[in-house]
């Protein structure tokens, strides 16, 4: 092997190392003692204790925060569905003279700075006797998911081939049924894909819940973030705990989104 | 295919109608709230047009706050742009199709964490006395103390690497998974005529991959503009003002400090006015 090669491998290695090192030590630590984090040589041996995860998972504002977390991004996404994937779809197979501005539209919206949404909405909500709830939080995050779901949806119903919709038609389907029966399971791998980063996008969502709530609608990060707020006097190991829980629910699409990215080039190829 | 049905109308307007609605009204009244004196403890308001606007421009910690997330801006794409291609080129350069697959998963992993768990995992790992990051640094020269968080100098940077760390891997899966839908043949080509691995990258898969490339940059700066999170729980914008961005700024002027909602939605609205014309530019450049 020619020393070219080795460095390349070595490099690929070292950066493969990084990539997930951090958030594994992270996860070592959230079983650690303080005295075992609290060194100046990083230790590898150590007794675990459960006591960590145990105060996180015991916590009410952690657990109201994964509930106002599921339920805020669930109902985002599922609004997200429900709206975006049929006008991706009448987006794709209907094309007329505006499709060209809806889909420049749609991604524009992502241009948006997170603030300048966030303050108005603020004083919106606060008008209206809003802020501060889910409804408001679910309502501010939909405006994500349907276009982010929208978004990537499009491609996703354009590669569906369109021979087998044309004989869905001859066989007397009417458009909505090849929609439902045809367009929607053929694309389904693709779908959950675009789906589950817009779940991912909004799990991780920060600024603009931190600004549009105060109390009563604290998602996970939020709650994360306010453990860190307390300073070193929080145990790390607790606060590592926290961050572990924060991290799991995106790194559970791990599978599902690394086989959209495969579907996805697979389909320019050809 | 050319059918009478209604779906297009039935599936669209609804669905576009909501978005206008959603996007619309916070974007206007953005525009009003920053042409009034709005303060989050008083009820009370006058409308003062353009002083807001006036302001912010005699604002040194304003114009600090343009310059560092210029600065955000420049540092995060181009060093993940360059991570991104120069792993991807290894990958599809060293590593067999099996490896491939282990790196891509790896490789994705840091971009779907939550930004406020990526900031905390490298907030800890930076920290001066205990953290694993620094340890290399504090055995090698005996203990000496290296703080990147707390020194201006370095605040931007080390707050950057976590961002890099995040796209910079998932892009360079991307750029891999392009470079597999090359076809072989112009590769093969180079190689008879002796060109070196690198040239050929250089001169033939790289600028076959310039409109890919490109979007990928492209989506990268949006992302960019995202940096609230990482900052907020690495820095707080600190030290002093150094890694103080647009939105940073935006928010304390409008939460922690005084609670100005209309100097902060000013400012909200001079990013978007910015914004909303460069990708506008860009985006119809890079589909010309």
């Amino acid at each position: 092997m020619r020393p070219g090669r080795l460095i390349g491998k070595a490099i690929l290695a070292l950066a493969g190392f990084l990539a997930v090192f951090p958030l594994l030590w992270t996860a070592l630590n959230a079983l650690k003692n303080n005295v075992d984090i609290i060194t100046r040589a990083p230790r590898l041996v150590f007794t675990p204790t459960l006591a960590n995860i145990g105060y996180i998972i015991g916590r009410d504002s952690v657990l109201t925060g994964l509930y106002h977390s599921v339920v805020a991004c669930g109902s985002a996404v599922l609004i997200g569905v429900v709206l975006g994937l049929p006008a991706a779809y009448a987006v794709a197979r209907y094309p007329n003279r505006w499709a060209g501005d809806i889909q420049f539209f749609v991604l524009s919206l992502r241009f948006l700075p997170p603030v300048a949404v966030a303050i108005p909405l603020m004083v919106i909500w606060l008008q209206v006797g809003l802020y501060d709830t889910l409804p408001a939080l679910i309502i501010t995050y939909s405006l994500l998911t349907i276009s982010v779901i929208m978004w990537l949806a499009i491609p996703a119903f354009q590669s569906v081939p369109n021979e087998i919709e044309e004989a869905a038609f001859v066989d007397g389907y009417g458009a909505y049924s090849v929609f439902w029966r045809i367009a929607l399971p053929v694309a389904a791998r693709s779908l959950a894909g675009a789906v589950a980063f817009s779940f991912v996008l909004v799990w991780n969502e920060f600024l603009i819940a931190l600004m549009l709530s105060s109390s009563n609608a604290k998602t996970l990060p939020i709650v994360a973030s306010e453990l860190s707020q307390q300073g070193m006097n929080v145990p790390w190991g607790i606060l590592n705990a926290s961050v572990v829980l924060l991290s799991l629910p995106p790194l559970l699409f791990l599978g599902v989104l690394s086989g959209f990215l495969n579907s996805v080039f697979r389909q320019k190829k050809t | 295919m050319a059918r009478r049905t209604s779906l297009p109308v039935t599936f669209v307007v609804p669905t576009i109608a909501i978005l206008l609605v959603l996007s619309m009204v916070p974007t206007l009244y953005a525009i009003v709230i920053a042409l009034q004196n709005r303060e989050l403890s008083t009820p009370d308001y006058s409308w003062v047009w353009l002083s807001n606007f006036v302001d912010l421009f005699l604002d040194r910690r304003f114009l600090n706050a343009v310059w560092v997330s210029v600065k955000w801006e420049i540092v995060t794409v181009v060093a993940t742009m360059v991570v991104a291609i120069g792993l991807g080129v290894l990958m599809f350069e060293v590593a067999s199709p099996r490896l491939r697959n282990v790196y891509c998963l790896l490789f994705i992993i840091p971009v779907l964490l939550p930004r406020v768990s990526a900031a905390f995992v490298w907030k800890f790992a930076y920290h001066p006395l205990y953290g694993i990051a620094t340890y290399p640094y504090r055995l090698v020269t005996g203990g000496l103390i290296f703080d990147p968080l707390s020194k201006p100098a370095t605040a931007l940077f080390a707050v950057a690497s976590v961002d890099v760390w995040q796209w910079g891997l998932f892009f360079a899966v991307i750029v891999l998974k392009l470079l597999e839908t090359l076809p072989p043949q112009p590769i093969e080509a180079a190689r008879l005529d002796h060109a070196r691995r690198w040239q050929i990258h250089a001169y033939v898969t790289l600028p076959m991959l310039k409109a890919p490339l490109i979007s990928l940059m492209f989506v990268k700066m949006i992302e960019s503009l995202r940096s609230f999170d990482l900052i907020y729980v690495m820095t707080r914008g600190g030290p002093g003002v150094a890694t103080e961005t647009l939105d940073m700024y935006a928010f304390s002027q409008g939460f922690i400090e005084s609670g100005k909602v209309s100097y902060a939605s000013a400012m909200a609205v001079l990013m978007m006015i910015a914004t909303v014309i460069t990708f506008t530019m860009l985006w119809k450049r890079v589909q010309a």
